[in-house]
This record gives C-alpha cells, sequence and structure tokens, in this order.
C-alpha cells in the first residue's frame, strides 16, 4: 500500500491524532477523523473506486467532493454512499458496488470491446426482439450489471429517517463567502436566516485556498457563529425550490437519522451554490488519474493526500494556475503545464487502471500518472430555474446566469459573476440585507393577518429596490471538447460520440437528446454534464450555444434517498374508549378507515348466531356522530336527506339518505331528535368527515342566514348496539329513568337516561342487525365501566360480543345495505331501491334535478337481493352476473355471506333492470370460472322480512 | 406547496385546506333545467390566469372562503381584488 | 359515576434533563361555545379569535375559532362552566369533556418538538404566549394553545377523543431526538 499522505497543511480538516480503521472490498485501512471515504482510501493508495455503468470502464476520482460520478459505493447495508462527500467513521465496511464478479475483473469490462453496439439509444433498439427472450434472459442478464448498490430491505439497520419544519425568514443555499455574508447581513438586519451548506463545514472554496482565504474564512465563520439568529445546517442540500418559496432541505447524517428532510417556508431564498467545476471532453478522460482542479486541490489542501507523482495540467482560469501552485507545493513534479488561454491542448489520454501516457495538442507524448483539468465552470442555477428563471448563455465569460428572478429568490455569488473574496462577500451581505428587508415586510404582513400572531411593532418596512452592484463577468475561453471524443456523461457513460450520432439519428433538440442518450440522467443530475452535453451538440448542429439552451432543471438537485422522503411515517389511527378490552379480549383486529376495530372475537358466526338467540353487544363508535342545534336544523335535514323531516317529533329517530349534487346516494343514517332545537345525526363511518364538511359547507356558503351549529362528537360518544331477543331484559337490570317498554319506547324513538349508573346516556332504538336493539351513546370517559356492565349483568342471558364481521352477516341477512359496498360512484338514488323514501316534491334537496331525472329512467341498475340455487355456494363478493352462456355483464354481486339464520348463501346485487323482478333467475360467474344461477328474491330482507323481530 | 392566505387564520399551507374549486353558485334546483344543473355540476371555465375559488380551512377555522389565484403562476389575491 | 377514563394509558414522559416533557391533560372539562359576535356571550367571554385569557374562576377562555370559544377548567367542573355561558340569542353550549382527548408538551424543547409534526411557524412573535390556533400536528386536526410554564415553551394540544393515544405517541416520538424514551407498548405504528 502507498503511502499518500502529505505532511501537514495549513488547512488540512483531518485529525492526525484520531485514527479510524475500516474495510474496502473485505481489506483492512485506517485513515483519520475529518477524512471522507475517498480521501482515506486515496491516501492509501487506491486508484480505481468503480466500475462504470455501461462499459464497466475502471474509474477513480474526478471531483472528490458530492458530484462525483465514481464515487458510488456500498457502506455496509447502505447503497450509492457518496464516497467523496461522506464523511469516514471508524467501522465502516465499505466495498466497491457496480462489479461483477469484482473491482479488478468485472465481467461486464468486454462491453468496451463491444462499444459500438451500446451506443445512443441501444436500451430502445437492443432488447426489443424476440419479445419472449426480455423476459427470460435479457432481464436476468442485465440486472447483474445493473449499476447501484445493494439494498437489505428485510434487514436494514439504518434507522428511521426523519423530517422537521422551519420557517426562516431568509434561507440561504450555500455556505461559500457569499452565502455567509447573506447569511450575516440578513441576521444583522432582524431576518431568522437557516443557512445551508453542501460540505461538512461552511467556507465554500476558501476552505482549499491560500492562506488569505483561510483567514477570511476563519473571519467569516466565527461572525455567523456569534450571530444567534443563523441556525447553521451543514452536510445539507436544498433539494428543491417550490412555489412560494417552499424548500425541501435534506439533512445528512444527522445524529439521529441518516437524513432528515427539513420543510422550510422561507419569505426570501438567497441562491447562493457557487459554481461547480466542468470535466472536460477527450478520448480516455474517465481514466483513473484524470482528475479536476478543485479535486487536487481539496485532496491536498483538505485531506493533505498526494493525488499522484507526474502531472499534466491543462489550465483556463486563475484556480487551475493554483492548482498547479498547490501540485508543486505537495512534491508533484509538472510534466507539461498546458494553458488553454494560449490554445494548447490535450488530446487524448492512455493507460488501464492509471494514467499512464498523456498526447498534447502540441503533438508530444508525455509519460504522467495524473491530468489536472481547470477548464471551466459551470452555473448549477437549479433553484433559479425552479423559481422560473430560464438562465442566459453568456459566450464570453463561458457560462449561464440569471436572468429574471421573483422578488422573494435573489441570487449571489458565483453563480452572477466572479470577484475576490471580499468582493463576494460585499455581494452577499448587500444580497442579505435586501433579502432580509423582503422578508421583514412578509413577515410583518404575517403578522397582521395571523389571528394568533403578536400584533406588529411600527410600520411596515418600504419595499427595497434592487440596487446590488452586479458583481463583473470576467471573460473565460470556451473550453468543452478536444479534438477528440470522450465522455460527457460519466455517470451513465455517455459520449460525445454518442451525442453526435443521437443528433445524426434526429434527436437534436436537446431534451429530446438527454431522453435518448440518457445524457445527465445519472447521480450527477447535469452537474457535470449539462453544458458539455449542449456545447457537443451546439457543435454537431453548427450553431451558438445561447440557441441550443440547456434541459430543464427540475428537483431534485441532488438525488434524495426515498427514506427522506417519506420520513416519519404519520398514519393516524383511531381508536374506541373499547379497543383496549376488545384487544385484551381476543378481537381480530380490523383497520377500516383510520379506525381499528374488533372484526370478531373468534367465532364470527356464533357470535352472530348469539345475537339472533340471546343478546350481543358490538361497539359501533366509529359511527359519524354530529350534534346539531339551532331553530332551523329541519330545514338542514330536508336539504341534505331525500326524505321528509318536517313532521319529526321531540324523542323520535328516523333514518335518512344522502345524496350529492350529482344523485349519487353519497351516505345514510339515522337523526334523532333529542330537544325542541337539539338533533343528534349519525353518519357511516367513512362518511362522517365528509358529511360534517358538506354540512357546514351548505350552512356558511349557501344558507348563511340559517341558524344551525354542528358540533362533531364522534368519539366523544361511544356507541355501544345492545342487540337480540333478550336485550330488553338485559338492559333494564342496568337502564335508570327510562321505561323500556315497547308501548313507552317504540322503534325509532330515542330517550335520554342513565346506564349502570353513568348519566346523560341518549339510547334509541334501530334495527340494523335486524333484531330488537338498542344503540347506547355512552360519555366515553366512562364507556368502559357500562361495557363491563352489560357483560356482567347478562351472564345468565347468553351476553357475548360480537364484531364487525358478524355485524356484516346480520345485516345482509337482513338486506340492509352499505353505502360504498353495495352502492358506488354511479348508485343514483332510484338504483339503490329506495323507493317511496326519496320526496321529489321537496322545493329544495341535494340533487333535486338529478333525482327527478332518474326517476324518469327505465335502465338504471337496481339493487336486489339474491339467493344463489346451490345454497352451499357463496359467490365472492365483485363476482360478475352474466347473460347466461355469454360474457356479457348484467350486474354484480355486491355483498355475500353464509347465512347462520337460514344456513344458505345470501347476497345483495346490483343487476340490469330487466333482471330486478322477484323470481328472476341470474347467472352468477364466479371466480374459478363456473357459473351458478341464483334467484332475485322479493325483499332485500332475507330474514324476517315484516319486522317483526326488530318492532318486538 | 402553495400558501394560502384564510381570512381568519392568515397565511397556510395548501395542505391544511381543501381546494373546492372554481366559484360556482347553485343553480334554484326547484327551477334549474337538467342541463343547466349539469353546467353547475361539471363545467367550469378553467382559465389560465385570474379564477375566484373557494377553499375549505380544514385544519384551522373551518370556515370556507373565497380568494383569486392565478392559475398560471400561484399569485393569489383576495376575492375583492379587481 | 364511574372513574373519567383517559385515552391515553401512559404517564408523562420526560427527557431525562427535562429539556421536554408530553403529559395527559384528558382529564379537564372542555366547553364549546358558540355564538354570533354581538352575542351578550361574546362580550362576557372578551377573548378574540387565535387569544386566550384566563378568567378570575380559573376557567381559561380560549378564542378557538371565529364565533366559537373553548372553555377549559377542572374536569369537575364541567356543568358549572356550561352554566355559566349566557346563552341569550342564538348560542350553543356543548360539553366536550369526553369527546377531546387533550396533552402538554412542554419545556425548552417544546417548539423544537412540536416544529417535527406540525408545520406553523411557532416563532415567538408569530405565535406567542397565549395564541390560540388549529393545525394539523403528525397528521391529525387539533386546537392548540401555547401556555408558557415557567418562562419556557409549552403547548395545549386537544384531538378527536379517538386520536388521542396515537397522537401521544407521536408526540414523545418525535421528542426521542431531545432524549424522551419511548415507553413500552407505545408506537406511532
Amino acid at each position: 500500500m502507498t503511502g499518500n499522505r502529505l505532511p501537514e497543511r495549513p488547512g488540512e480538516v483531518i485529525d492526525r491524532g484520531t485514527s479510524l480503521a475500516f474495510t474496502w472490498n473485505g481489506q483492512g485501512y485506517t485513515g483519520y477523523q475529518g477524512d471522507t471515504i475517498a480521501s482515506a482510501l486515496a491516501a492509501s493508495g487506491v486508484e480505481v473506486f468503480a466500475r462504470s455503468m455501461k462499459y464497466k470502464r475502471r474509474r477513480g476520482i474526478m471531483t472528490a467532493d458530492h458530484w462525483d460520478p465514481n464515487l458510488f459505493v456500498q457502506v455496509g447495508d447502505e447503497p450509492n454512499v457518496r464516497a467523496g462527500s461522506r464523511c469516514l467513521v471508524a467501522g465502516m465496511e465499505v466495498s466497491a458496488q457496480n462489479v461483477w464478479p469484482s473491482l479488478k475483473f468485472d465481467v461486464g469490462a468486454v462491453n468496451q470491446m463491444v462499444g459500438r453496439f451500446l451506443t445512443s439509444g441501444f436500451y430502445y433498439k437492443t432488447f426489443m426482439r424476440p419479445k419472449w427472450f426480455w423476459h427470460n434472459v435479457y432481464q436476468k442478464v442485465l440486472r447483474k450489471f445493473a449499476p447501484g448498490g445493494r439494498i437489505f430491505w428485510e434487514s436494514s439497520t439504518h434507522g428511521a429517517y426523519d423530517k422537521r419544519y422551519a420557517h426562516p425568514d431568509v434561507l440561504v443555499a450555500g455556505g461559500g463567502p457569499a452565502g455567509m455574508g447573506a447569511a450575516i447581513a440578513a441576521a444583522e438586519a432582524g431576518a431568522s436566516v437557516m443557512l445551508v451548506e453542501h460540505e461538512p463545514e461552511l467556507g465554500g472554496h476558501l476552505r482549499w485556498g491560500d492562506a488569505a482565504d483561510l483567514a477570511a474564512l476563519a473571519e467569516l465563520t466565527s461572525a455567523v457563529e456569534a450571530h444567534p439568529g443563523i441556525e447553521v445546517v451543514i452536510d445539507s442540500t436544498v433539494t428543491g425550490r417550490y412555489d412560494h418559496n417552499w424548500m425541501a432541505v435534506v439533512q445528512r447524517s444527522h445524529e439521529i437519522a441518516p437524513e432528515r428532510l427539513i420543510k422550510a417556508r422561507a419569505a426570501s431564498l438567497v441562491v447562493a451554490p457557487g459554481l461547480i467545476e466542468r470535466p472536460y471532453v477527450f478520448a480516455g478522460n474517465d481514466t483513473p488519474g484524470v482528475m479536476l482542479s478543485g479535486a487536487v486541490r481539496r485532496l491536498i489542501n483538505l485531506w493533505a493526500v498526494k493525488p499522484g507523482t507526474r502531472a499534466v495540467v491543462l489550465s483556463a482560469n486563475p484556480e487551475g494556475d493554483a492548482a498547479i501552485a498547490d501540485l508543486e507545493a505537495a512534491g508533484v513534479e509538472i510534466v507539461a503545464a498546458l494553458d488553454a488561454r494560449a490554445g494548447e491542448d490535450i488530446v487524448e489520454v492512455e493507460g488501464r487502471g492509471r494514467v499512464d501516457k498523456v498526447v498534447l495538442g502540441d503533438g508530444r507524448t508525455v509519460s504522467a500518472d495524473l491530468v489536472v483539468i481547470g477548464i471551466g465552470w459551470t452555473a448549477p442555477t437549479s433553484l433559479l430555474n425552479m423559481a422560473g428563471d430560464r438562465p442566459v448563455y453568456d459566450p464570453s465569460a463561458a457560462r449561464y446566469f440569471p436572468n429574471q428572478l421573483p422578488d422573494g429568490v435573489l441570487a449571489t455569488g458565483g453563480i452572477t459573476g466572479n470577484g475576490t473574496t471580499d468582493e463576494l462577500v460585499a455581494h452577499g451581505r448587500a444580497t442579505g440585507s435586501l433579502a432580509a428587508s423582503r422578508a421583514l415586510r412578509s413577515r410583518h404582513d404575517r403578522r397582521v393577518l395571523a389571528a394568533r400572531a403578536r400584533n406588529p411593532e411600527g410600520p411596515k418596512p418600504e419595499f427595497l429596490q434592487d440596487t446590488r452592484t452586479p458583481l463583473a463577468r470576467v471573460p473565460h475561453p470556451e473550453c468543452y471538447r478536444s479534438s477528440t471524443h470522450g465522455m460527457v456523461d460519466l455517470s451513465e457513460d455517455v459520449s460525445s460520440k454518442d451525442l453526435v450520432q443521437a443528433s445524426k439519428e434526429g434527436f437534436d433538440s436537446i431534451e429530446l437528446m438527454k431522453r435518448y442518450t440518457t445524457v445527465t440522467m445519472g447521480p450527477s443530475q447535469g452537474k457535470l454534464e449539462t453544458v458539455n452535453a449542449s456545447a457537443v451538440l451546439a457543435e454537431a448542429r453548427n450553431m451558438d450555444m445561447v440557441d441550443i439552451g440547456t434541459t430543464v432543471w427540475r428537483p431534485p438537485y441532488a438525488p434524495i434517498s426515498l427514506g427522506a422522503l417519506a420520513g416519519r411515517i404519520f398514519e393516524p389511527i383511531r381508536r374506541s374508549a373499547l379497543q383496549d378490552w376488545h384487544e385484551a379480549h381476543g378481537a381480530s383486529p380490523l383497520l377500516a378507515g383510520q379506525w381499528v376495530r374488533p372484526d370478531h372475537y373468534g367465532d364470527p358466526v356464533g357470535e352472530a348466531r348469539n345475537v339472533r338467540q340471546n343478546v350481543g353487544i358490538i361497539d359501533v363508535t366509529p359511527l359519524g356522530k354530529l350534534d346539531l342545534r339551532g331553530p332551523d336544523v329541519t330545514k338542514l335535514l330536508e336539504l341534505v336527506y331525500v326524505n321528509k323531516w318536517q313532521k319529526l317529533d321531540i324523542g323520535r329517530v328516523r333514518y335518512g339518505t344522502m345524496v350529492a349534487e350529482d344523485g349519487v346516494v353519497s351516505d345514510d343514517g339515522v337523526t334523532g331528535r333529542l330537544g325542541e332545537n337539539h338533533y343528534l345525526m349519525t353518519t357511516t363511518s367513512s362518511g362522517a368527515g365528509a358529511v360534517w364538511e358538506m354540512l357546514e359547507d351548505y350552512l356558511q356558503t349557501y344558507r348563511p342566514e340559517w341558524d344551525v351549529h354542528v358540533t362533531a362528537v364522534t368519539g366523544g360518544l361511544t356507541s355501544i348496539n345492545v342487540a337480540g331477543p333478550k336485550c330488553r331484559e338485559l338492559l333494564l337490570r342496568l337502564v335508570e329513568g327510562v321505561d323500556l317498554s315497547p308501548e313507552a319506547f317504540p322503534y325509532f324513538h330515542v330517550r335520554r337516561g342513565s346506564v349502570a349508573g353513568v348519566a346523560d346516556c341518549i339510547i334509541w332504538r334501530i334495527g340494523f342487525t335486524g333484531e330488537l336493539s338498542y344503540e347506547l351513546h355512552v360519555p366515553s370517559g366512562h364507556a368502559l365501566h357500562v361495557w363491563e356492565s352489560l357483560l356482567a349483568n347478562g351472564e345468565d342471558l347468553g351476553v357475548r360480543p360480537f364484531g364487525v364481521e358478524s355485524q356484516r352477516i346480520l345485516r345482509l341477512e337482513k338486506g340492509h345495505y352499505i353505502v360504498g359496498q353495495d352502492t358506488d360512484g354511479l348508485t343514483k338514488a332510484p338504483s339503490a331501491g329506495l323507493g317511496g323514501l326519496v320526496k321529489l316534491d321537496k322545493p329544495d334537496t341535494l340533487g333535486l334535478p338529478e333525482l327527478k331525472a332518474a326517476y324518469a329512467r327505465t335502465d338504471l341498475p337496481m339493487l336486489v337481493a339474491i339467493q344463489p340455487d346451490d345454497p352451499q355456494v357463496v359467490p365472492m363478493e365483485a363476482a360478475q352476473i352474466v347473460d347466461g352462456d355469454s360474457n356479457r355483464i348484467l350486474g354484480r354481486i355486491t355483498s355475500s355471506r353464509m347465512s347462520p339464520t337460514l344456513g344458505r348463501s345470501v347476497c345483495l346485487g346490483q343487476v340490469d333492470p330487466s333482471l330486478a323482478a322477484a323470481g328472476t333467475k341470474v347467472t352468477i360467474l364466479l371466480i374459478d370460472g363456473r357459473r351458478v344461477t341464483g334467484t332475485v328474491q322479493e325483499h332485500h330482507a332475507h330474514v324476517d322480512p315484516e319486522g317483526v323481530r326488530q318492532n318486538a | 406547496m402553495i400558501v394560502v392566505n384564510c381570512p381568519n387564520c392568515g397565511p397556510r399551507n395548501s395542505s391544511d385546506l381543501r381546494p373546492c374549486g372554481e366559484l360556482t353558485p347553485r343553480p334554484d334546483p326547484s327551477t334549474a333545467s337538467l342541463s343547466e344543473w349539469r353546467t353547475y355540476l361539471y363545467l367550469r371555465e378553467n382559465p389560465a390566469g385570474w379564477v375566484t375559488e373557494t377553499w375549505y380551512c380544514r385544519n384551522g377555522c373551518r370556515r370556507y372562503f373565497t380568494i383569486q389565484r392565478n392559475t398560471a403562476t400561484n399569485e393569489i389575491r383576495d376575492s375583492e381584488a379587481p | 359515576m364511574p372513574d373519567f377514563k383517559s385515552p391515553i394509558a401512559h404517564g408523562p414522559v420526560s427527557a431525562p434533563d427535562g429539556v421536554v416533557r408530553v403529559e395527559d391533560e384528558t382529564a379537564t372539562a372542555k366547553i364549546v361555545v358558540r355564538a354570533g359576535s354581538d352575542s351578550s356571550a361574546a362580550a362576557d367571554l372578551s377573548v378574540p379569535f387565535g387569544q386566550s385569557r384566563l378568567r378570575a374562576d380559573g376557567t381559561l377562555v380560549c378564542g378557538t375559532r371565529p364565533d366559537e370559544w373553548t372553555l377549559f377548567a377542572a374536569v369537575d367542573r364541567a356543568a358549572e362552566v356550561a352554566a355559566s355561558v349566557d346563552t341569550e340569542g342564538f348560542v350553543s353550549v356543548v360539553d366536550i369533556t369526553h369527546g377531546r382527548a387533550m396533552m402538554r408538551v412542554s419545556g425548552p424543547k417544546a417548539t423544537a418538538v412540536l416544529a417535527k409534526v406540525c408545520n406553523i411557524d411557532l416563532a415567538d412573535d408569530m405565535t406567542p404566549d397565549g395564541a390560540v390556533f388549529s393545525g394539523s400536528v403528525a397528521n391529525v386536526t387539533c386546537d392548540l394553545l401555547r401556555s408558557d410554564r415557567a418562562g419556557d415553551p409549552s403547548y395545549l394540544i386537544s384531538c378527536e377523543r379517538s386520536f388521542g393515544n396515537y397522537l401521544f405517541a407521536a408526540l414523545v416520538d418525535a421528542s426521542t431526538e431531545f432524549g424522551a424514551g419511548l415507553p413500552a407498548g407505545l408506537s406511532i405504528h
């Protein structure tokens, strides 16, 4: 192993006192605290980190940062870790990914030899025929070659991801000199600031700069740290800017989560990402040992790693020149220092696994193991594009510049121009002040508008015009491609030759070319390759760069793990006051919407039978319950139910169906009148929220003159249905203050009284199960006591709890339909068999014109009860009803169960009106393909159609 | 995620509200023809530009209110604005 | 009358250094009053929407929504507090003591905890002590009141009763970043 670690460097970020042991492809290595995975490996002499995606070419360090396309590694069970930016941690198990069977010997490297078959659009061309070959061969083989790491989705150990919200006045994206200046000035102006830096430390390019840079960095850092109004978020990326400055910030390596998504709403966004160094296109430009000038400066100055021994440097700017100085200081021999400004060039690099020979523009071939490229910069304007900007190319400076930005978005630093550190900081400060003044105006408005906020002191700050002196645009030569062809997109293995070919094939707009060749679509997301791709296309089409444009930069700025997007999973679960009891007594849980409910207690059929024979109790708390008060409740009920409500006396309960304005059945339930101006409405469990919102809608926007107050009381009243022939006997033992005799308390009536000593219970007689039954609505804080009292006092009567499944059996025996199961989004009122319930002579009710139209039709399907002629056959719900032996669909089974009471199968179904008459034979197509016959029944109720039991 | 100014609560994330679409007056159901009624149910102007919309402040004050929104830019202003 | 039972089966959960504490306060009388702004009830309650005040009799009066107030008091005072409201005109008084779960998050890190599960700007000037507001907390619609204790931020959060156990778990889960431990049997999933 070669030791490439240099003597101490002035700005180094490693702690030589803390060694960290880790493994690379199973071998032991050490690095220092402060190293990235890549710097630690480079210090130990590792040169090849990965194989490329398509051609499996050996790849080494290129940018030595987050954007490096060649440094994706597997760390333990975490795939696709960016070794260029991920800090080394002791004990890491790092391995190369994208290799099969190993990094040294990769079978796929043969693709290099057949490269001409893998050119542009090869996915679209190659794996198409024969069709069966795709599934059997191509897919399996391609899987082996697929890029990316391994996912251990069953045994992942890297923990839950996290999320939080933030509301900074000013969010600064980028912690270089301009961004830090902006943050300081904004905070000084009284704004709250979130300063987000991509790297593990603030400073941007100052970090790997000279002594003056380091001094400036120290000063800026202490000013930032000293200000309590600045929250610094490092090792984090602003990945997206959405409407009204809604920002997604991904925070990496947080102590409590591998990644955390910060959802930030900022009044002002300052975009200060600096510039990203651009690779150069020439033959062999992806050979390990070809690095950008920033990479060698980072390796030398941050981690004290010597990047090579003999270097050829191609420079077009001061940063490239500075790399020469750094290389010399690190003891690297400069074989050739080529000045691109003077037309000097590199034509080709040769070498397998490492640069060996370099062919220069003047025809000379020199021997070197390092090629350093400093030929230009890409302005990562992504966040500006996401704010609607369309940056414009300036050929004199060889990069894109911001164009038009909304008031809440400001740009500063390298993406706007060039400057000395002082100039960058000054521009940043001016930008920060401006951003703060605009943000504080917005804050003033928000404090005035928000009812909860403290009223602002003083007047609204004035709107300041943008009077900043722009940074200069220093001329820069346009260097994109040498005289040879090379890789443009190293993530996706797309070469300039591929792009030229795509252009020839007609994919000659940049957006089409991108999709055809996949250029810019890899993990670098265009940061390194977009402008080169445009340049190659411009050259191929003999056009100006300005006219070629770029692909649209959309979120994310940098790829995000799916875990970060998922964050914490918040899936609220609703539990009745009795759910703990149910679970302690063997209830099988049923997730119904947000509610967890007892499906059954082990024997749904037995539970149902017990209701018919003795008495059962069921927790029906999820029923929506709305307390309605006011003199105009009757008018509201008339409006929202299809039936009439004017003559509902106090103490009475009525069933009602609701339809939407399109005449489709939307909900149903019962409403009882508790007092002169006081009603309790129940809705379906799933419809509770929607009905509440609908009532408020009509009360607020349609009939604001009506006096009605709606209060949701679903969870406050625990609802217990006591059903079965012996239920009255049971309740006589527990109810006080209510005469339970059938004469004094008939069917569809409501009373208030105490149950088991709990006052203020509402009791009504209804019959979803078809049995004599009372529904108790008990204040939830006392519900468990009532439930346990019912069970304790009815042992001799055979009382047992029953669950949702038993209730479904019982209601189907009785023929009660369930909205949403037996009806659907097209079921108009007449189809549900509502018959005379619907009153069309009301002046106003929801969907009235549609109801009238529906009742005039004869072609609507009808809900009917069906019994299969073979009593043992229970057709699956949703089984189709067909026309004889044909496949013409005439309806479907909507509900089906084996009826324990009748000892046969029973169904509800929607059928074509031609099949709706009692006695009609229908053909039911079972899921196994068999066809069975069934008979349409006279009534929906299979059991007790006369209602003798429930009226007892 | 846009910000919608609830007239009661102040600015809120749109996820706290339910968009109810273009403001569409409900015709008198006792006199409306079926075609007028279906226009009310289904037909909207859907301009690229300013539109008056109803929103429901689901997680806040539970009030329905109207605002104007520019569908091209998501700019939002009071329903009384010109 | 049997004891009042809360849907939250857990006692207070605190970080060891006390930077955050989550506790159940469901056993509180909660009376919701609906009245027009020109009613004498509104004049008596004299709290605008978004704000709160502590009445001399110990009742906390919150302006929960426009023309809507929630009154909090000791759990055995529900009837008394409900009866104290002037019902002249179109006024509704509904006892929702059993219908709402209520919990408190308090301590120096309470705001940071809430910011993990609630999108409302909780800065001191946007949501000062005494502020009343509603919003989504861990995907549950809640009514919130900032009522600071001993100089530290503190939030009273109430939600539909059936969400109580989940919401408590979600708040404790959010507090784990600051050292609170998740009690056995409590999980947001």
